[in-house]
């Protein structure tokens, strides 16, 4: 008799919590828009149940200083960096995730007007920030409003107002079609859908948040020593399940051989950026595992081009420099055979992207290069000036000596990062001259008309090419309410900028991650932690396992 | 005495001030910082608003005040890398600079002055030799290598010491219990970086206590005291070894300070969180007031060493204090 109603209990309870997880999977409820609504393809989020344990310690090597800027969401620039601490203390309302690159995050459902001028969501039922307070739709205005990071000017001149409905729901009125608002929205591209808490940011302040932020996030930061270290302790209350790891701790190690060491002796369980000239050792050693995570292509741009006087005015100059590149060569010294050569400067995981066949990769054909660079009125060369992107010099050393096969003499100006990203900001007056050659590499998300909007339309703070034909494309993409229309318009330029060879496409990098042993699952299976689309770093944190501590 | 130091006193504090400003001056040569943090693409309007931010948009004037008033109300200003206050991130770090830097030197110590003494002592024999070639290898094998060198063996090989960081022992300032404890602790992650770090002082140590010691055994008061009978121990122990120390203890306090604060290669490799990588992504980042920061703490410390020096200099030959 007992068993009998303990197996009917059971079953209800399972029937209900299932009922539950659809309904919230399917993240659908009673409409919050009136009217025709745009459609959007947004996945369902994935909430484990039954909950786990969090378990065991994982430590991080990243290999820069540490920032605690990085923490807080409303000074979110592009830099992808700061999306890896974003997945660890805070949550979004859309956010790639393994299952799809716009998923629901902390709403549940959201719409999107016919028109684009109103977007709506719902947020799920009991979300909770570390301190236990509510997260509600006051704190998903407060920092839509107070946001400061990349694309604020677009959104906040785009705001006509924000509409609270209840606790849970919210409508954003647009002054005008806001037809890129959810591309933007996603945490993938913009800091402004990472939610943070408004009592308590105003409560601490801008410098008191970053030392010690609150969020909705899987993990709590419980210390950080500037630039050194941040520590991490499981939120058991999130939302869509318990995180795996108990602790995670982050350490800024920016030298290669002692994150490799690191790896060795045990203290690193994870490393990123084992690139260059280790990564043979990190195939080799028995004991590690390594993901290729493949991020963005290398390219090269020629800043000054179109200045009278420039050889790289000459589009057969330009296309000399590509056939001289002997991609599959770079490829098997730089990445030990893992990388791609390609034939575009977007990645492939950014929506829109050319490839296959509608970017074959560029041929090697140095004969062809020499007759080219004959015709265009340089049998000799010239000599230039090279801009590697730092680190990897020892690649651009391998690319100037290709280049100095057909005459064109590379003089390698080495910059540390910051001061090269500082220039690479200034665009085309970053470069003074016209005879510059500038390696690059992007893995920006949102879509490929994000990189087209930076590197490649005239008014860019960041341009390098400046092309009437382009400029026409682009005025009618950014005009245009019409998704097909705009894909075609994306595309189209992206075939001129390398048929004309604006920009010369090397190889799909491999930015190289290892783990050491205590990393589960065992075996090649751990690189289930880079399926999230256009991520260089290994979200979400919380599907991380690791064996117990001992 | 009380005047010579009052004056020693004031020509300490213009040196500060001379440095501050020209450290002011020179970190606003090297470009934009805004720059630094203004990626591919970013917003005008955010470029604009962390120049205000960070009092860039004002006159230099201004800023120069602005920086002077805060430092005289103890606020060494905001990183703008690190988005905290520059205090609290270098008061922070310091102890463990303070750690390593003590730690390297005494190995520095221990490795430079005996060997440096009994080359002196045996001089042009296999002992002294042995010390020349000793003193070369710590000045032609820089730390990283050594450093490098240790981790494989010791870190990887035999997997006896850890590789990375400085273990979790901290000094927290609000905690009295770890104010002691602090030094104590963690040994095993200092003994690298030390040694790698130490290593290199030690030949220079060793050159200077050898070449100390020869001009204290060659002086006459040392040729009177042996003709006197006194035993060599004696001769060396109680009158050559206190005199040719003068030099070698200036010299030793100089690289203190240098061991401390710029020790940034080595921080680097081991992952050790001192002032040294604090002052190199100050200057990699255009982080001013980082930059600044730091400078103007390595120069108290130097300032303060000097005026010590010179205070004591005067207190133990009146000479010195009535020639000023």
């Amino acid at each position: 008799m007992i068993q009998g109603l303990l197996g009917l209990m059971t079953a209800l309870t399972l029937l209900v919590t299932t009922y539950g997880d659809a309904a919230a999977q399917k993240g659908t409820g009673a409409p919050i828009l009136s009217g025709p609504l745009a459609k959007l393809d947004i996945k369902p989020a994935q909430i484990d149940t039954p909950r786990g344990t969090a378990k065991g310690t994982l430590t991080v090597a990243m290999h820069f200083a540490l920032d605690p800027g990085w923490l807080d969401p409303l000074e979110h620039i592009t830099a992808v960096t700061m999306q890896m601490y974003d997945y660890l203390v805070h949550d979004a309302m859309i956010k790639p995730m393994p299952y799809g690159f716009v998923t629901y995050g902390l709403a549940e459902q959201a719409e999107l007007s016919a028109d684009f001028r109103r977007a709506a969501f719902r947020l799920r039922p009991g979300l909770k920030f570390h301190d236990g307070q509510p997260l509600t739709t006051a704190d998903v205005k407060w920092t839509y409003e107070n946001f400061k990071g990349a694309y604020a000017k677009l959104f906040h001149d785009k705001l006509e107002h924000v509409q609270i409905v209840d606790d849970r729901t919210i409508v954003f009125h647009f002054k005008e079609p806001f037809i890129d608002f959810i591309d933007l929205y996603n945490g993938g591209v913009s800091g402004i859908g990472w939610i943070v808490p408004k009592h308590y940011y105003e409560k601490v302040g801008r410098d008191g948040f970053k030392a010690k932020p609150i969020g909705a996030g899987p993990y709590k930061l419980v210390s950080q020593q500037a630039g050194v270290q941040m520590t991490f302790e499981a939120f058991d209350e999130y939302w869509r399940r318990t995180p795996a790891t108990k602790t995670i701790v982050v350490k800024g190690v920016r030298d290669l051989a002692a994150r490799m060491a690191g790896l060795q002796t045990g203290e690193l369980d994870l490393a990123f950026g084992m690139t260059g000239k280790l990564l043979a050792r990190v195939m080799a050693d028995p004991n590690l595992r390594w993901d290729p995570n493949f991020t963005g292509p290398w390219w090269l741009m020629f800043p000054g081009y179109n200045d009278q006087g420039s050889p790289f005015r000459d589009k057969r100059v330009r296309q000399a420099v590509s056939l001289a590149i002997n991609r599959q060569f770079l490829v098997k010294q730089e990445t030990q055979g893992i990388g791609k050569p390609w034939g575009n400067w977007i990645s492939p995981e950014n929506r829109d992207a050319l490839q296959g066949q509608e970017a074959p990769v560029p041929e090697y054909n140095l004969e062809k290069a020499k007759q080219l660079m004959a015709q265009a009125g340089f049998p000799d060369g010239f000599e230039v000036e090279y801009t590697p992107f730092p680190p990897y010099f020892d690649m651009a050393e391998r690319i100037t000596t290709d280049l100095r096969a057909i005459g064109i003499r590379g003089k390698m100006q080495t910059l540390e990062g910051p001061a090269f990203r500082a220039k690479i900001g200034q665009g085309r007056k970053g470069y003074p001259g016209n005879r510059n050659i500038v390696q690059n590499i992007d893995p920006r998300a949102g879509g490929s008309k994000a990189n087209i909007a930076v590197y490649a339309v005239c008014d860019s703070p960041s341009s390098f090419v400046c092309d009437p034909q382009i400029e026409a494309l682009w005025k009618k993409h950014q005009a245009s309410l019409d998704l097909a229309e705009r894909e075609r318009l994306v595309k189209s330029i992206q075939k001129i900028i390398l048929d004309e060879h604006y920009f010369v496409p090397i190889y799909w990098n491999p930015f190289v991650h290892a783990v050491g042993p205590r990393v589960l699952p065992e075996g090649k299976a751990v690189s289930k932690y880079w399926d999230t689309l256009n991520a260089p770093y290994p979200w979400p944190w919380e599907i991380w396992e690791v064996k117990a501590d001992r | 005495m009380k005047k010579y130091v009052l004056v020693r006193a004031f020509y300490s504090l213009i040196t500060l001030w001379l440095l501050v400003t020209v450290v002011f001056a020179m970190v606003r040569l090297t470009g934009d910082p805004v720059a630094m943090k203004a990626e591919a693409g970013a917003d005008p309007a955010y470029v604009a608003q962390l120049k205000h931010d960070w009092g860039l948009d004002q006159p230099l004037h201004r800023q120069y005040l602005s920086f002077i008033g805060n430092l005289l109300r103890g606020n060494f200003g905001h990183s703008f890398e690190k988005s905290l206050p520059v205090r609290d991130i270098y008061f922070e770090r310091l102890p463990n600079s303070l750690k390593l830097g003590f730690a390297a030197f005494m190995i520095s110590i221990v490795l430079g002055v005996p060997f440096g003494m009994l080359s002196a002592l045996k001089v042009n024999s296999w002992w002294d030799r042995g010390g020349k070639l000793l003193a070369l290898f710590g000045l032609s094998m820089p730390g990283f290598f050594v450093g490098l060198v240790l981790m494989i063996v010791f870190g990887i090989v035999l997997g006896w010491l850890p590789v990375l960081g400085k273990g979790r022992s901290a000094l927290v300032a609000a905690d009295p219990s770890t104010w002691m404890t602090f030094w104590f602790r963690d040994w095993s992650y200092l003994i690298m970086p030390a040694f790698a770090l130490g290593w290199y002082f030690s030949g220079a140590m060793l050159r200077i206590t050898r070449s100390g010691m020869l001009d204290v055994l060659g002086s006459d008061y040392i040729k009177l005291v042996r003709l006197k009978g006194v035993p060599e121990r004696m001769v060396v122990a109680k009158h050559a070894f206190k005199n040719s120390m003068i030099p070698v203890l200036t010299f030793a306090g100089l690289n203190l300070l240098i061991m401390v604060n710029v020790a940034v290669v080595i921080e680097v490799i081991f992952n050790w969180p001192g002032v040294g990588q604090l002052l190199y992504d100050g200057l990699s980042n255009r982080d001013f007031p980082m930059v600044q920061g730091v400078v103007l703490m390595q120069g108290v410390m130097i300032v303060i060493l000097n005026f010590t020096i010179d205070v004591l200099y005067g207190y133990v030959d009146p000479r010195i204090r009535l020639s000023r």
